[in-house]
C-alpha cells in the first residue's frame, strides 16, 4: 500500500491544523467575532461527519475512488470526476498561495520584498507536486514532530498574554454571523476530499475509521485552541491582525532579552505549512494523471504550477479582492467536492476486491 | 610432456616484468622444480621452508601426487591453466612447476606489505575496542571472523576490476540478512567492468542506485566491532582488498549520527551525544546561511543587543555580508584542504598561518568581521561532530549559504522542504533512507536519535527487514 | 521504452534547469541586488517621540548608529526629527535626511508629548497599527512637555535616553504596582472593547536629587483638560527643549539635555483616555490602585499611617478582583483586594528588643493599611466615575457576564453602580 493509516492520521491532525493557522483565525474573527469558536465548531462538525463517512466507506471497499466510479458509471465518467477534482484542488490552492506569499513577506523579510522572493516556492511545488502518495505519507511523518515542537513553542509563548474571557459572552455572536463565518471560510475545509483521494491507497484495519475521525478531531482541537488563544490575545482587534500564528507569541516577556526566537518556530511551522499546501497540488496532479492517462506526473505538476504561477503574477496586488471573491463563492465547490461527493461515494459499487 | 622451461616461458611471456622471479631447484633425487612468484608480495621465507626444503627429498621418478604429499604448505591448489597461474602470481602466490608435469601447484604464500592493525583516525573511541581495519582484506576478514564465530557467517569473495583483479568480500549472516540481498549486491557489483578498484568508495558507487546523488547511499565502517554490529543487524558488509574502509548496505542516514562508543556507555550519555551531533550538524549547515539572511533580510532574527554588536563589527567592512561569508568559508575550505594534503610539519605551520596571520590580520585590516570568523569556525567544528557526513554537509553548507544570500530565510525553508521531499522518496535496497523517521518505525526510534537501554533494544531494526527479528531473547525479563 | 526516453529527456531538462537556477542564485548572491533594504541601509529606531502641533505631527526618532569596532559594541545614539501631516510623512522625512530607511522593528518605546492630549489617541498612533512592519509590542507612554525634549535629555545611567525611560516602564516595576505599563496592543484591545477606555503611564523627568511635587492640573475627575499649559509642572519637561526644538532639526545624542544636568525618569502617574480622547491623569495613589487591579503583582509597597506613626508595608500574595453583580436590576461592583503584608519600615526609632517581631502587623496597622488601600481604590473608582472613563472595564464585565442587562445599563453603569470595597490585608506571619 502506498500510504499508511498512521500517515493519513498525521495529515488529518497536522496538515489540517497547519493550513488553518494563517488567515483563517483572522478572517473568522472578522466574520463571527467572539463566536469564532462556534463557527469553527460548525465547520469541523460537518467535515468530521464526512470524514467518518469516507473512513467508514474504506472499511467496506479496497477500491480507489477511480475504481468505484469506473465500476459504477464507466471509465469515462471516472476520468471526468477526477478531472473535476483536479480543478477543485487547483482552486483550493489559489488562496493559500496568496496567503503564503504575504505571510512569507511579513515574517521572512524586514521590508517589502519583490514578488520574486516568493517564487522559489514553485521549485519546491513542482518537484513535490509530482511525488506519489508514498512520498506524501513520509513527508507527513517528518512534519509531525516539526509541527508539535513549533506549535508547542508558539503556544507556550502566547499563553502569558491570553485572556480567554475575551470570548465571553458565549451567546454574543448571532447565529447568522456564526453560520456565515462557517460558509465564508469553507474553503479551508477540504480534508474529506483528501481522504476520498486516499481511498484504496491504504490498507484498512479494524478501528481505523475511529482512528481517522479522532485524528481529525485532534487537528480540530489544535485549531480551536489556537482560535481561542488568538482571540484571547487580541480580543476586538483580532480581525485586523493578519497571519494569526505569527502574532500571538510576540508578547513573551523574555523576548526583549533573547530576541525573536519565535521566528524560528514560525519558520519550522512554515515548513509544515508548505507541505500542507503542496498536498493540494499533489492531489491535483494525481487526479490529472488518472484523468488524462498521461504517465509523467512531473510535466503535469509543472503545468499545474505554471497555472498557479500565472495567477499569482497576474493578481499579485489583489489579495483582498481574491479573498473576498473566494469567501463569496468557494463554499459551493467545497460543499460539492468535500461534503456532497464524499458522502455520495457511499452510493457507488463498493464490493471488496477478490484479492 | 611439457618441459619445465616451456612452462616457465609460457608464464614469462605474459608476465614480462622484472619483479617476477623464477627460482629453479633440483631435489637430492634429481627432480627439477621451478617456483615463480612476484617479488615483494610473496613470502620468500615460507617458500623456502614449506616448499623448497620438503621437496629436497623428492625422487626423480616421483609423480605429481607424490610431490603434493611432500609439500608442507597448508594452502596448496592444483591448477593446469597458465592464465590462472598468471593471476595467482599477480595476487602474491607462488606457482610451482614440476618437471615433466602438465599440472602445477599454486602455493598460498601471499604476504603483501601491510601495516599493523591500529585505531582508525576518524573513529577514535575512548571506551570500546580500538582495532581498525587495514588495507589487507585477509586480515580484515580475520578481524570479522574473530568477532562472529557463527556458522551462519558467510564471506563470499568475488573479483572486481579487470586489471586490478581486486578481491571484494561480501560478508553477511545467513538468516539474519534479508534473503536475496547479498545476491542483489553481488549482481550490482559484477555488472560494472572497470579496470581498477583502488578503494571501497568505488564499490559504494557501484551499489548506489543514484551515484550522482549528493547524499550517501551506503554506510561505512572502519572498525570491525562496528562492522560486525551492522552485519548482525541484517546488513551486508563489503570488504575490499586495499581499502581500510568497509562498506555496509542497506544504509539509513541516521546511522551516521551513531558511533560505536554509543553502545559502550550509558544510554543517557549516548542519547545526549546523539542529540548534540544532530543539533551540531544543523547548526553547522545553517548558521552561516542564517547569519547572512538575518543581516540582509531579517535583522529581527538577531537579539537587539547582539545586533548592535554585530552592526558595530560589520561597519566599515568593504564587503557585503554574503560575499564576506562566502570568502571566509572559502578560506576555511582552502585551509582545510591544504592542511590535510600538506606534509605534517608544514601543515602545523600552515594552521598557524591560517589561524593567526590570515584570520587575525583580516579582522584587524577590517576586511572580514569578527562575527563572520566566529560563525565559520563554529560551523566547521559543528560539522565534524559527524565526520561520516562531512562530504554531504559541507556541500550543503555552500548551497544553503548561496540560497540564503540570494533569497533569504524563506529560501532555506524551501530548500529544506525540497531536500526532505527528495530524501523521503529515496530507498536503498528497499530501506527508506530516512527510516526510522519517514516512514515512522516506532520500534527503531529507540536506537535512532536517542539510544535506549540495551534491554529495550530486543529486536533488530525493523526497517532493515531482517530475517531474524529478535536479537536479545531475555530482554523481557528486565 | 518511450516512457524511459521521456524520463531521460526530463532529467536532462531538469539538470539544465538546475544549473540555470544556480547561476541565477549566484548572480543574486554576488551582486546583492535584491531590491530590498538590508541592515546596512537601515537605521535602527529604538524609540519614537510624537508631538503634535495644529497642522502637523513632529516625530523624533532615537536612532542607534553602530560605529566601527572590532571588539564589542560601539553604538552612538542620535535623535533625528521629521515632521509632516502624518507620522508616516514624518518618518519619510527622517528617511530623506538620514539616507537610511527607518525600521520600526526594534522600536520599543513610543512617547507621546503633552500636545497629543488634544488629538484622538488613535489619530496619533494609527500609523503604528496600519504599518505591517511594526509589531504592537512597543511600550506606549505619555510624557510631560514635548516628547522630543524628553528623548533628548541627558541621563546619568545611559547614552540612550529611551532605554532609561523604558526602565521606568519596565515589567518589573509593573509587577510592583509602580507603573501601569502598556503596549500598543493593550491600548487597542482596551479601547476597542465595549469599555472603550485606555490608559498609559505618564512619564515625568526629574533632575537628579530632586523629588517630584505637585501635578500638572490634568487630574482625572478634576477640572476638565483645558488644553492649555500645564499648571504646577514639575520641571524639566516642556521648557527643557534645548537645541532640538524645531521640526526637521537634527541633534546628536543627548544634545538637547535638560538645563542643569542629568535627569531621572519616573512614570508613577497614569494618563487615561476614553474613546481615544484624553480624560486626565491619575495621581500616584490612583495609579497604584489601578496597577493592583489590572496586573499581577508580586511585591508592592504601601505606605500608611496608623496611630502616631507612618508605616511602610511590603505586600505579597496580592490578589485583586473587580466583580460585577446585578442586584435588583442595579449594578453592584465589588472591588476585592487581599494581600499578605509585613512592615518594611516605621518612622520611629528602632527598639532592639522588639526587632525580632516588629515586621508583624498589629491590629492598628492592619486597620491603617486597609483604610489606605480602600481610600486609594475608592479614589480611583470615583475618578473613573466622574470622568466617565471606564478604565476598570466595568462595561466589559457587564457585557461578558451580564449580557442580558448590557443594553439597558451600558450608558449609565458608571454613574449608577454601587461600589463595595472588600479589602483584607493580613500579616505575613
Amino acid at each position: 500500500m502506498e500510504i499508511s493509516v498512521r500517515q493519513i492520521c498525521f495529515i488529518l491532525i497536522f496538515y489540517n491544523a497547519a493550513s488553518k493557522l494563517l488567515q483563517y483565525p483572522t478572517l473568522l474573527s472578522g466574520y463571527a467575532g467572539s463566536g469564532l469558536l462556534f463557527s469553527a465548531l460548525v465547520s469541523f462538525a460537518v467535515e468530521g461527519a464526512v470524514i467518518w463517512a469516507v473512513a467508514y466507506l474504506s472499511s467496506k471497499t479496497e477500491k480507489t475512488l477511480f475504481a468505484l466510479v469506473k465500476d459504477t458509471f464507466g471509465e469515462v465518467a471516472a476520468r471526468i470526476v477526477y478531472g473535476f477534482f483536479a480543478v477543485f484542488f487547483i482552486l483550493c490552492s489559489v488562496l493559500p498561495l496568496f496567503e503564503h506569499k504575504l505571510y512569507v513577506h511579513a515574517i521572512f523579510y524586514d521590508t517589502v520584498p519583490a514578488l520574486f522572493s516568493f517564487l522559489p516556492v514553485f521549485f519546491f511545488t513542482v518537484y513535490a507536486g509530482s511525488k506519489p502518495f508514498k512520498n506524501i505519507g513520509r513527508c507527513a511523518d517528518i512534519c509531525m514532530p516539526v509541527f508539535i515542537l513549533s506549535f508547542a513553542f508558539v503556544a507556550f509563548m502566547s499563553l502569558s498574554e491570553v485572556d480567554y474571557t475575551n470570548l465571553l459572552p458565549l451567546n454574543a455572536a448571532p447565529a447568522k454571523s456564526i453560520f456565515g463565518g462557517s460558509l465564508k471560510t469553507a474553503l479551508y475545509f477540504t480534508e474529506p476530499a483528501y481522504l476520498l483521494m486516499f481511498l484504496g491507497h491504504y490498507k484498512y484495519k479494524k478501528g481505523d475509521a475511529a482512528r481517522l475521525v479522532l485524528s481529525y478531531a485532534g487537528g480540530a482541537a489544535i485549531v480551536l485552541f489556537f482560535l481561542a488563544t488568538f482571540y484571547g490575545v487580541y480580543g476586538g482587534i483580532s480581525s485586523s491582525r493578519q497571519f494569526a500564528i505569527s502574532k500571538t507569541s510576540l508578547y513573551f516577556s523574555a523576548m526583549d532579552m533573547i530576541g525573536r526566537v519565535d521566528l524560528f518556530a514560525l519558520y519550522a511551522m512554515e515548513f509544515v505549512m508548505l507541505f500542507a499546501y503542496v498536498l493540494n497540488i499533489q492531489l491535483a496532479v494525481h487526479c490529472l494523471v488518472r484523468c488524462t492517462g498521461f504517465k509523467s506526473p512531473e510535466i503535469l505538476s509543472f503545468a499545474v504550477n505554471a497555472a498557479l504561477f500565472a495567477v499569482i503574477v497576474a493578481f499579485d496586488r489583489f489579495y483582498t479582492a481574491i479573498q473576498s471573491l473566494f469567501a463569496g463563492w468557494m463554499w459551493i465547490p467545497v460543499v460539492l467536492f468535500a461534503v456532497a461527493l464524499p458522502a455520495a461515494a457511499w452510493g457507488l459499487r463498493r464490493r471488496r476486491n477478490e484479492s | 610432456m611439457p618441459t619445465l622451461e616451456k612452462n616457465i616461458n609460457s608464464v614469462k611471456k605474459i608476465l614480462t616484468s622484472a619483479d617476477i622471479l623464477v627460482f629453479e631447484f633440483i631435489s637430492e633425487g634429481g627432480k627439477k622444480f621451478a617456483a615463480i612468484y612476484a617479488d615483494g608480495i610473496a613470502d620468500k621465507a615460507l617458500l623456502g621452508e614449506l616448499v623448497v626444503k620438503p621437496l629436497r627429498a623428492a625422487e626423480a621418478e616421483d609423480g605429481i601426487e607424490k610431490v603434493r604429499l611432500l609439500l608442507a604448505s597448508p594452502e596448496v591448489k592444483d591448477c593446469n591453466r597458465i592464465p590462472d597461474a598468471v593471476k595467482e602470481i599477480s595476487d602474491g602466490n607462488a606457482v610451482l612447476f614440476v618437471d615433466g608435469e602438465k599440472d602445477f601447484f599454486i602455493i598460498g604464500l601471499k604476504s603483501p606489505p601491510a601495516r599493523a592493525i591500529s585505531e582508525p583516525p576518524t573513529q577514535i573511541a575512548v571506551k570500546g575496542p580500538r582495532e581498525g581495519f587495514i588495507e589487507d582484506i585477509k586480515t580484515n576478514m580475520g578481524l570479522v571472523r574473530k568477532r562472529i564465530k557463527s556458522e551462519n557467517l558467510q564471506i563470499k569473495t568475488i573479483k572486481c576490476g579487470e586489471r586490478s583483479d581486486t578481491a571484494v568480500a561480501l560478508v553477511y549472516i545467513e538468516g539474519v540478512c534479508p534473503a536475496g540481498l547479498p545476491e542483489k549486491i553481488e549482481k550490482q557489483i559484477s555488472e560494472n567492468e572497470i579496470d581498477i578498484i583502488p578503494d571501497s568508495s568505488y564499490i559504494s558507487s557501484f551499489i548506489s542506485k543514484r551515484p550522482r546523488s549528493l547524499f550517501k547511499r551506503v554506510g561505512t565502517a572502519e572498525k570491525p566491532d562496528i562492522f560486525c554490529a551492522k552485519i548482525c543487524e541484517g546488513r551486508v558488509g563489503i570488504l575490499v582488498d586495499g581499502s581500510p574502509i568497509a562498506v555496509t548496505a542497506p544504509y539509513m542516514i541516521v546511522e551516521d549520527f551513531q558511533t560505536g562508543e554509543d553502545y559502550y556507555q550509558s544510554s543517557y550519555r549516548a542519547t545526549t551525544l546523539r542529540l548534540i551531533r544532530a543539533i551540531s550538524v544543523f547548526i553547522g549547515i545553517l548558521l552561516p546561511a542564517l547569519y547572512v539572511s538575518a543581516q540582509l533580510f531579517k535583522s529581527q532574527l538577531i537579539p537587539f543587543r547582539l545586533l548592535l554588536k554585530i552592526s558595530s563589527s560589520v561597519q566599515g567592512i568593504p564587503l557585503s555580508p554574503s560575499i564576506e561569508m562566502f570568502l571566509t568559508l572559502l578560506v576555511l575550505e582552502v585551509l582545510n584542504e591544504a592542511s590535510i594534503r600538506m606534509p605534517k610539519y608544514v601543515g602545523l605551520a600552515l594552521s598557524i598561518v591560517g589561524a593567526l596571520v590570515l584570520g587575525d590580520t583580516a579582522v584587524k585590516a577590517g576586511i572580514i568581521s569578527t562575527p563572520a570568523i566566529i560563525i565559520i569556525a563554529f560551523s566547521a567544528i559543528c560539522l565534524y561532530t559527524v565526520p561520516d557526513l562531512v562530504e554531504t554537509t559541507a556541500t550543503l553548507r555552500w548551497i544553503y549559504l548561496i540560497v540564503a544570500g540570494s533569497i533569504g530565510s524563506f529560501g532555506l525553508v524551501v530548500l529544506t522542504g525540497f531536500i526532505i521531499t527528495y530524501l523521503c522518496s529515496e530507498n536503498v535496497y528497499g530501506v527508506p533512507l530516512l527510516a526510522p523517521f519517514a516512514p515512522l518505525v516506532k520500534g527503531d526510534l529507540y536506537d535512532a536519535m536517542t539510544k535506549s537501554n540495551l534491554y529495550t533494544l530486543k529486536n533488530r531494526p525493523a526497517s532493515l527487514r531482517s530475517g531474524d527479528k529478535v536479537r536479545l531473547k531475555n530482554g523481557n525479563k528486565r | 521504452m518511450k516512457a524511459e526516453l521521456d524520463r531521460r529527456a526530463l532529467r536532462r531538462v531538469s539538470v539544465v534547469f538546475f544549473w540555470l537556477v544556480l547561476i541565477a542564485l549566484a548572480g543574486l548572491f554576488f551582486t546583492n541586488d535584491f531590491g530590498i533594504v538590508d541592515l546596512h541601509k537601515t537605521s535602527i529606531i529604538t524609540a519614537v517621540g510624537v508631538d503634535v502641533t495644529e497642522n502637523e505631527v513632529q516625530v523624533t526618532a532615537q536612532l542607534a548608529v553602530p560605529m566601527p569596532s572590532q571588539s564589542g559594541e560601539n553604538v552612538e545614539y542620535t535623535a533625528v526629527q521629521g515632521s509632516g501631516e502624518t507620522i508616516a510623512d514624518a518618518l519619510n522625512e527622517i528617511n530623506v535626511k538620514t539616507g537610511f530607511y527607518p525600521q520600526l522593528q526594534f522600536c520599543k518605546l513610543i512617547l507621546l508629548g503633552d500636545s497629543c492630549k488634544e488629538k484622538n489617541i488613535f489619530q496619533v498612533l494609527g500609523c503604528f497599527y496600519r504599518k505591517n512592519y511594526s509589531e504592537l509590542t512597543a511600550k506606549v507612554a505619555m510624557c510631560e512637555g514635548k516628547a522630543s525634549d524628553m528623548l533628548s535629555m541627558k541621563t546619568s545611567t545611559s547614552d540612550m535616553t529611551a532605554s532609561v525611560i523604558l526602565r521606568a516602564l519596565s515589567d518589573e516595576l509593573k509587577k510592583s504596582a509602580n507603573v501601569s505599563g502598556v503596549n500598543l496592543k493593550d491600548i487597542a484591545v482596551e479601547n476597542f472593547s465595549v469599555s472603550s477606555a485606555a490608559y498609559m503611564p505618564y512619564v515625568e523627568a526629574n533632575k537628579s536629587g530632586t523629588s517630584e511635587e505637585g501635578g500638572n492640573g490634568d487630574n482625572v475627575g478634576g477640572d476638565p483638560p483645558s488644553g492649555g499649559s500645564p499648571e504646577g509642572g514639575s520641571g524639566g519637561g516642556s521648557s527643557g527643549g534645548g537645541s532640538s526644538g524645531g521640526g526637521g532639526q537634527e541633534s546628536g545624542g543627548g544634545g538637547g539635555s535638560a538645563p542643569g544636568g542629568n535627569v531621572e525618569f519616573t512614570a508613577r502617574k497614569t494618563a487615561c483616555f476614553s474613546g481615544g480622547e484624553f480624560k486626565g491623569i491619575l495621581d500616584e495613589q490612583q495609579s497604584f490602585a489601578l496597577d493592583i487591579l489590572k496586573n499581577e503583582i508580586r511585591l508592592a509597597v504601601l505606605p500608611c499611617d496608623a496611630g502616631e506613626y507612618h508605616y511602610t508595608l511590603g505586600l505579597k500574595n496580592v490578589k485583586s478582583k473587580t466583580e460585577l453583580k446585578i442586584k435588583d436590576g442595579k449594578p453592584l461592583v465589588t472591588v476585592k483586594f487581599g494581600a499578605r503584608a509585613q512592615i518594611a519600615g516605621i518612622k520611629k526609632p528602632v527598639d532592639p528588643a522588639e526587632t525580632a517581631a516588629d515586621d508583624k502587623l498589629t491590629g492598628e496597622v492592619k486597620e491603617g493599611a486597609d483604610r489606605e488601600m480602600e481610600a486609594r481604590l475608592s479614589s480611583l473608582v470615583e475618578a473613573c466615575r466622574k470622568s466617565d472613563c471606564d478604565i476598570l472595564g466595568i462595561k466589559t464585565l457587564l457585557y461578558k457576564y451580564h449580557n442580558s442587562h448590557y443594553g439597558r445599563l451600558k450608558d449609565s453603569i458608571l454613574s449608577d453602580m454601587e461600589v463595595v470595597y472588600d479589602v483584607e490585608i493580613n500579616s505575613v506571619n
